[in-house]
């Protein structure tokens, strides 16, 4: 008050500070003690296991345990190895073509690969991919299967389609929790500056840009299939850049921006933004350019079970040729065709298949441990890089409606949080009222590198998950703890590959779509680079192509 | 003064839940407290200091009284979102600070007994004052409910929440009135206005109708009005809620507000979610009444879409009627012409039309048909207060503050209308 420096006040001030510090640690801590010592009461009702793929078999590969000696021979023309989508495809198109004599085994006892679901009293739920958007209009192949599977109703004079009004999905879409308040969209807008909103606006113009640029063969920039997309430099070079690098370069500077960013590599590739190529990053925006008569542009198409219930429409076409809880071990070429053994881990019996040519629709990870003696020249394997993830499918009582801003949505997404939010398993229900809902949480393990993330992962037991997921869980909805009855985790060590930078347009990636000897066709998203429905769609249907083309020719 | 402190603050939340609905003293009451409150302890600090000032020195009493105060902010800013609003709700925090001030005020008399004249009164003033705030304290559930109470003028006669809604009756004098998550439905004085203007158009026209949809309108007074053709052979009653029919068939006033009409033998009540019970069925019917409630929210708004409007369709017999409460064509007009456009979207023709009903305001319905005429009927069934041929000729006139205007189709995957209904009904209310 008297304007001197006061030297007893400073203490005060200094023990004024020490006391307040004193008691917001006071305040975090006895926060954190309850935490600790009442997180077994506040969860001990909450049901579910942790599940993923059948590690057991895939390690019989990895660490080359012995099998039983082969008991018999099979004969097939054509042998598909993988039922996931890519292999299911295949499948679908060789028997569109009047092929008969294929057969597809599957390591798993399901089919499906990343688009495989589950189900529980309450609802079916995804367990990986679980939508698609608006299908680019000259994608015929495609455009094709979704009309015979009633996706698509019919088309207008024009040929422009009219989606299913039930798969279409419901609004309201999606929905953002940003500075206290559920905002409705993903794209950060409530209490951002109007500087950033600026440089938000500046991003989507130039997605709007390359979105409808063509290169010097008539190709557009980005486009999916992601082969479809222009062979010129100025748009492959941007492969080579990593994309946080090329947002740097184009002054974007935004943390709101480049939050949301990061979010959609992590949501699309299971990595981020700082660890996929620049031209993956921009795919993302400015692949999709479909159009109906009854949707909005980018409209995504959803079932409860996700990409689960394509993948059973592709099933259906082909399910007499499908074998599981059949796993490939060894495949080696000889002069009149492919010997594989394959392992049947349900009865323990190993038998030879011999067929005329076979189309690996696994993951390249697998096939460096299946091929024997061949050599895929210029194929470097540690180029490919498979991000995990965690999935939790959380069933709820309740879910707190007394937040501020937007009701549930569809895809319901947290700023700054470690997941890419949860999406409402339910949305496309009819019914008014849900008493218990399953909401699919998803986690993309990307912090580290994806081999340090996958081992920590499998490290962890189902209450360390639960002490992951529940938090970011009650940060979005406090007081959701007490409504959870069950949460069914999936952990996918290998969930999708990553579009490294250089991965796309790189010498691995080329090399490893080439079949080898007129004898093996590889089809995988691992061959795209990006793990899109869209792309293991045409990844089997080129695999079987090739093979249908090879018996026209002969 | 620590003890009036405590009183005003720790009732002030419960004053302001009870004062809340009377919008236009809200404010003063507000800022009254507010004041009121600040008063008093801005007063606590020169008196802080009068008291103090023989045991510092006046700089460092100034600089200790502030660094306790703010303090003190620090904690409760801190505490209040994290631990007391969460975890004991606005109305207990208020009792419990209530408390604490009282407190003080008790072990300030105890400790400085010989400074302070009249400890004994004091003491019995804070010691009432905190018993008093204690109750509050315990029974501030009940005092939600009784403010609850309070947003209902007339008394409340019934009261349940089913899994669905909340449902209460209220009853003054021969106005009964029915409010499903606190909106109005119907109120006994005027409800045949509405339910007469929802039937008859359609009925009359259909003197061959024998088979009829309800959907919604679970009280049975549609039905009502439907009974009154004796032709009709079945009505069958699609209502979501069990409780809501069940209500309405056994409670002795409602019984008699709609006539028996549940307990007639040509009615089926079934309880299902319209939506699904639609899409599963093969049947079709003569006429169909949808009588939902307004599309206030997204799961509402689901039975509002094209949609649910094409597999309705499918249920309607080729020379059938089908009719849509569509809410105020007055105060929503947005809402009203999108669900015109949005049935004429699946191929329906379409006669909008109105009316007065006093307690809802001028309100909006639609009929919508294969066929692209529609006669207004000559003939009235006996027995009616409202419905008249001039009175329907008129309905059908939309003067120029209720005009169509441009409307877009409400789908699924885009729910325009609960926006515009909420946008529209927000502006008035």
């Amino acid at each position: 008050m008297s304007g001197q420096p006061f030297n007893k006040e400073n203490i005060g001030r200094r023990s004024f500070l020490l006391r307040a510090g004193l008691v917001t640690a006071g305040i975090f801590f006895s926060g954190c003690l309850r935490r600790i010592g009442g997180r077994k009461s506040e969860y001990e009702h909450i049901q579910g296991n942790l599940r993923g793929p059948n590690a057991k078999a895939g390690h019989m590969l990895r660490d080359k345990m012995p099998l039983p000696l082969s008991s018999r021979q099979e004969n097939v023309k054509t042998l598909i190895i993988g039922g996931g989508i890519s292999g299911l495809s295949a499948a679908r198109w060789l028997k569109k073509n009047g092929e008969t004599d294929f057969k597809l085994i599957e390591l798993e006892d399901h089919t499906g690969g990343n688009a495989y679901f589950g189900s529980n009293a309450v609802s079916k739920y995804p367990l990986g991919a679980h939508y698609i958007t608006l299908i680019n209009n000259e994608d015929q192949q495609l455009i094709d299967f979704l009309h015979e599977t009633q996706v698509i109703t019919h088309f207008d004079e024009q040929g422009l389609p009219f989606y299913n009004e039930y798969y279409l999905v419901f609004d309201p879409e999606e929905r953002l929790l940003i500075n206290g308040h559920w905002q409705s969209g993903v794209v950060p807008d409530f209490g951002v500056p109007d500087t950033e909103r600026k440089q938000i606006e500046r991003f989507f113009k130039l997605v709007t840009q390359y979105q409808n640029t063509k290169g010097s063969d008539g190709k557009y920039a980005f486009n999916i299939p992601i082969d479809e997309s222009s062979a010129d430099e100025q748009y492959r070079q941007l492969d080579n850049l990593s994309f946080t690098k090329f947002l740097h370069n184009h002054g974007f500077d935004s943390s709101y921006l480049l939050w949301y960013l990061d979010y959609c590599c992590k949501d699309d590739y299971g990595r981020h933004a700082k660890d996929v190529s620049a031209w993956a990053g921009m795919h993302y925006f400015c692949s999709r350019r479909g159009k109906a008569v009854n949707a909005e542009p980018n409209s995504a198409i959803t079932w409860p079970e996700g990409n689960g219930w394509l993948m059973k429409q592709l099933r259906s076409t082909v399910s007499d040729h499908i074998l599981t809880s059949h796993m490939a071990c060894d495949i080696r070429l000889q002069s009149d065709g492919v010997e594989v053994k394959v392992y049947d881990h349900s009865t323990n019996n190993t038998y030879t298949c011999k067929a005329e040519q076979v189309i690996l629709a696994s993951p390249q990870f697998v096939n460096q441990k299946i091929l024997n003696g061949i050599d895929r020249l210029g194929v470097d394997y540690s180029k490919m890089n498979y991000s995990p993830w965690l999935i939790a499918n959380i069933t709820v009582n309740n879910l707190p409606t007394s937040e501020k801003g937007m009701v549930l949505c569809w895809d319901n997404v947290a700023y700054g949080q470690p997941s890419v939010g949860y999406v409402n398993a339910n949305q496309q229900d009819i019914k008014l009222i849900e008493e218990k809902k399953v909401i699919t949480y998803y986690l993309p393990l990307c912090d580290k590198e994806p081999r340090l993330s996958r081992l920590a992962a499998y490290t962890r037991t189902y209450d360390q998950w639960l002490d992951i997921v529940i938090p970011e869980m009650e940060q979005m909805h406090p007081g959701i703890t007490p409504h959870i009855d069950h949460i069914d985790l999936w952990l996918w060590g290998h969930g999708m590959i990553g579009p490294a930078t250089g991965y796309v347009w790189g010498e691995t990636r080329k090399q490893a779509k080439q079949p080898v000897g007129d004898r093996l066709y590889f089809a995988h998203t691992d061959l795209s680079g990006i793990s899109l429905f869209e792309e293991a769609f045409h990844q089997g249907i080129n695999a079987a192509q090739h093979i249908i083309d090879k018996k026209h020719a002969s | 003064m620590e003890i009036l402190v405590g009183l005003v603050g720790g009732t002030s939340s419960t004053i302001l839940f009870m004062v809340f609905e009377n919008i236009s003293s809200f404010r003063i009451v507000l800022y009254g407290l507010i004041s009121f409150t600040g008063i008093l302890v801005g007063l606590e600090i020169p008196l802080l200091m009068r008291i103090l000032k023989d045991r510092f020195e006046f700089k460092e009493l100034v600089s200790k009284i502030f660094t306790f105060d703010y303090i003190g902010a620090l904690i409760a800013s801190l505490v209040f979102p994290l631990l007391l609003i969460p975890y004991l709700g606005l109305i207990k925090t208020a009792y419990l600070f209530g408390m604490l001030n009282v407190l003080v005020a008790l072990v300030a008399c105890i400790m400085f007994k010989d400074e302070v004249k009249g400890v004994k009164y004091l003491k019995s003033a804070a010691i009432i004052t905190l018993l008093g705030l204690l109750a509050g304290f315990i029974y501030s559930e009940r005092i939600t409910s009784l403010s609850e109470s309070l947003t209902y003028s007339d008394p409340i006669i019934f009261s349940e929440s089913t899994p669905y809604q909340r449902i209460i009756i209220t009853k003054k004098g021969r106005d009964l009135r029915l409010f499903l998550n606190g909106n109005l439905q119907f109120s006994s004085v005027d409800e045949y206005r509405y339910h007469e203007a929802l039937i008859h158009p359609v009925l009359q026209a259909l003197p061959n109708a024998k088979h009829i949809l309800v959907m919604g309108g679970g009280d049975g007074l549609a039905v009502r009005e439907i009974l009154k053709y004796p032709q009709i052979e079945t009505v069958t009653l699609v209502d979501l809620d069990k409780e809501m029919t069940r209500l309405f068939r056994s409670n002795d006033m409602l019984v008699r507000l709609n006539k028996r009409s549940l307990l007639s033998p040509k009615v089926t009540v079934i309880n299902a979610d319209a939506f699904s019970w639609a899409r599963a069925q093969q049947r079709t019917f003569d006429a169909i009444i949808i009588d939902f409630p307004d599309p206030s929210n997204y799961s509402v708004g689901k039975l509002y879409t094209n949609t649910f409007y094409g597999v309705v369709k499918h249920l309607l017999s080729p020379d059938g009627i089908m009719v849509v409460q569509s809410t105020s064509p007055f105060v929503a007009p947005k809402s009203y012409w999108t669900v015109d456009r949005t049935l004429q979207s699946v191929g329906f023709h379409t006669v909008p039309y109105h009316d007065y009903v006093p307690s809802f305001g001028e309100w909006g319905y639609i009929m919508a048909m294969r066929q692209s005429v529609y006669h207004v009927p000559d003939h009235y069934v006996a027995g009616l207060k409202f419905m008249s041929k001039p009175c329907l000729e008129q309905m059908l006139f939309f003067p120029k503050d209720m005009a169509r205007i441009p409307a877009q189709v409400n789908r699924l995957d885009n729910q325009i209308l609960v926006k515009y209904f909420e946008d529209e009904w927000s502006t008035v209310q």
